[in-house]
């Protein structure tokens, strides 16, 4: 993996890391993806009708509204105020 | 335990007493609990015997429980062994508590894991890195290997964990203890904090095939909460136990024993193959080919499922908030730098590049195929076999100072667990031996979909008639 990749991925997850950790993750990172190649070698072509036939049928609950939970017992995980999650200013 | 309790030989509460007592003596050298709910268990305790005292005790009335750290307990803390959840406290119980709880089971606290279950060590684990009963300087296995480490020391009579790759299976082997991975499905994943949740299973673990079985019938059963759960009846998995193994048909996958295990590992499972065999099992060779694509398959398909669960941990709404940040994107970039360990970071990366626009189709697209082909495998396997036997491991567990964070090391230790996963499957592992270190030996016995009492009976019988060393390190 290259650098440039590294940095686009660990972007899209969100991710931010020191010179050191950035170069242990980019030499992990290279050890795994040679692992995650030899899947190329299998040859084989996903087939997304068989997983039609074959994949559980979810049982979904009616979509109607009902009581959740209470606000103020989710916000106790988190940094609130007046019933809200705090945030960093977004709009000036 | 049960009898003992409705004999009245014993109280719920002495029997909670003593396994807090064993707790607060040995448990600074395992250190397989991450928090230790002493006082909701003498709680818990005393209302089971009045249960018990009434004559309305259910199987698991009074029974002491330890609960991975990745099931949600209201109002006690779940971290996921994260800095990024060290101060979660849960809003709500996940469905299997709730099923606990209507029985008066006792929790005793929650046990060690690898980070978010991403591990085969319990040395990822941000504090509580959990070693093993039979020898404190080796791991217990993972992902939960606090469980099982608990089971193992007499910390807990059975215990609560999850597999997603063989995190039941693989510390049960390490540890000497029993324990089993359920079909996919069988029982809720409400309240589990999300690894990947195509192959996510709460299961137990426990001292006996039997035992384990009675915990599944406590926790199996669909919840409207997870639409992935079946609406299927639950039948009594304990039904097939004592009544062995007589024309049943155990295939024996020859990859397994060639490239996933060492040579005392394959003796071992193939000894007790031999041992079914004698007592009336028919052996059946056969083959399953993708086994060597199946590390790489389950890593791409777990990763990928893993980078798109963990988004969620953003630091506003629950978890570790970064104090640096002037801007939104700034908290949420730091928080989860903070938050999250090593292994966990290489997963989010592996799963955002198997996903990226370029290198999908060539990963995950093709451990889509592959998943569809270990499916195919094993079902073509089944029309001639009852069940399948493995070795759970490669090998036998390894010392805490090998190079544990080596990836091709640990990744391909998982080999013989990970295919039950992406094909849904049930399985439960048990000790068939010990090597010249005294350490467990396991063997897995793999069912079809649904079959978890003939995976439960079959492994009863071979352990009515082996004799267990137990954990010495802590004595």
């Amino acid at each position: 993996m290259d650098l440039q990749t590294f940095n686009q991925i660990a972007d899209l997850g969100k991710l931010t890391f020191s010179d050191t950790e950035r170069d242990e993750l980019l030499h992990d990172m290279t050890d795994i993806i040679d692992i995650m190649d030899t899947v190329k070698n299998a040859d084989l072509v996903y087939d997304p009708l068989l997983d039609n036939k074959n994949v559980f049928i979810n049982e979904l609950r009616k979509d109607k509204a009902e009581t959740s939970f209470p606000t103020e017992k989710i916000l106790k995980n988190a940094r609130n105020m007046n019933n809200c999650f705090v945030v960093p200013k977004v709009v000036e | 335990m049960r009898s003992a309790l409705d004999k009245k030989e014993l109280s719920a509460t002495e029997l909670t007493e003593t396994y807090l007592e064993n707790i607060a003596k040995t448990d600074s050298k395992i250190e397989s609990y991450v928090t230790v709910t002493a006082d909701i268990a003498k709680e818990q305790a005393k209302a089971a015997q009045e249960l018990i005292n009434s004559g309305k005790s259910s199987p698991l009335t009074g029974i002491p429980l330890a609960i991975k750290d990745n099931i949600c307990t209201e109002g006690v803390k779940t971290t996921c062994a994260s800095r990024m959840l060290e101060n979660f406290i849960p809003p709500y119980n996940a469905t299997v508590m709730d099923k606990l709880n209507a029985q008066n089971a006792v929790m005793l606290g929650k046990t060690s894991m690898d980070e978010f279950a991403m591990g085969s060590t319990t040395q990822t684990a941000f504090e509580k890195k959990t070693k093993n009963p039979y020898d404190l300087n080796r791991v217990p296995g993972g992902s939960s290997g606090g469980s099982a480490a608990a089971v193992s020391a007499r910390l807990a009579p059975a215990a609560l964990g999850s597999d997603t790759g063989g995190s039941i299976r693989q510390p049960s082997s390490f540890c000497g203890v029993t324990g089993l991975k359920p079909t996919y499905s069988r029982v809720s994943r409400y309240g589990l904090i999300a690894f990947a949740s195509s192959l996510d299973q709460i299961g137990p673990i426990a001292n006996s095939a039997e035992d384990c079985g009675y915990l599944l019938n406590a926790i199996a059963g669909f919840d409207r909460h997870d639409g992935t759960s079946a609406n299927r009846a639950v039948p009594d998995f304990t039904s097939k136990c004592g009544q062995g193994v007589k024309g049943l048909k155990i295939a024996l996958p020859k990859e397994f024993f060639e490239e996933g295990a060492t040579d005392f590992v394959r003796k071992t499972v193939l000894a007790a193959a031999e041992k079914y065999k004698s007592m009336g099992a028919e052996l059946i060779e056969c083959s399953m080919p993708s086994l060597k694509y199946a590390v790489p398959a389950y890593f791409l398909i777990s990763s990928a499922e893993a980078a798109s669960n963990l988004a969620r941990f953003d630091g506003i709404k629950y978890g570790h908030r970064s104090e640096k940040g002037s801007t939104y994107g700034e908290l949420v970039l730091n928080s989860r730098s903070e938050g999250f360990g090593r292994e966990v970071k290489r997963r989010i990366m592996l799963g955002n590049y198997a996903l990226s626009s370029g290198y999908y189709d060539a990963y995950y697209g093709k451990a889509c195929a592959l998943r569809q082909e270990i499916r195919a495998e094993y079902n073509r396997i089944f029309e001639t076999a009852d069940v399948i036997l493995t070795p759970t491991a490669p090998r036998t567990a390894f010392r805490i100072d090998e190079n544990i964070t080596d990836p091709k090391m640990i990744y391909y230790s998982d080999i013989c667990t990970v295919t039950v996963n992406i094909a849904s499957l049930p399985a439960i592992s048990t000790t068939c031996g010990y090597d010249e270190n005294g350490l467990p030996v396991g063997m897995s016995i793999v069912g079809k979909m649904w079959d978890e009492e003939t995976i439960i009976g079959v492994t009863d019988t071979f352990e009515r008639n082996f004799t267990k060393i137990s954990a010495k390190a802590v004595k």
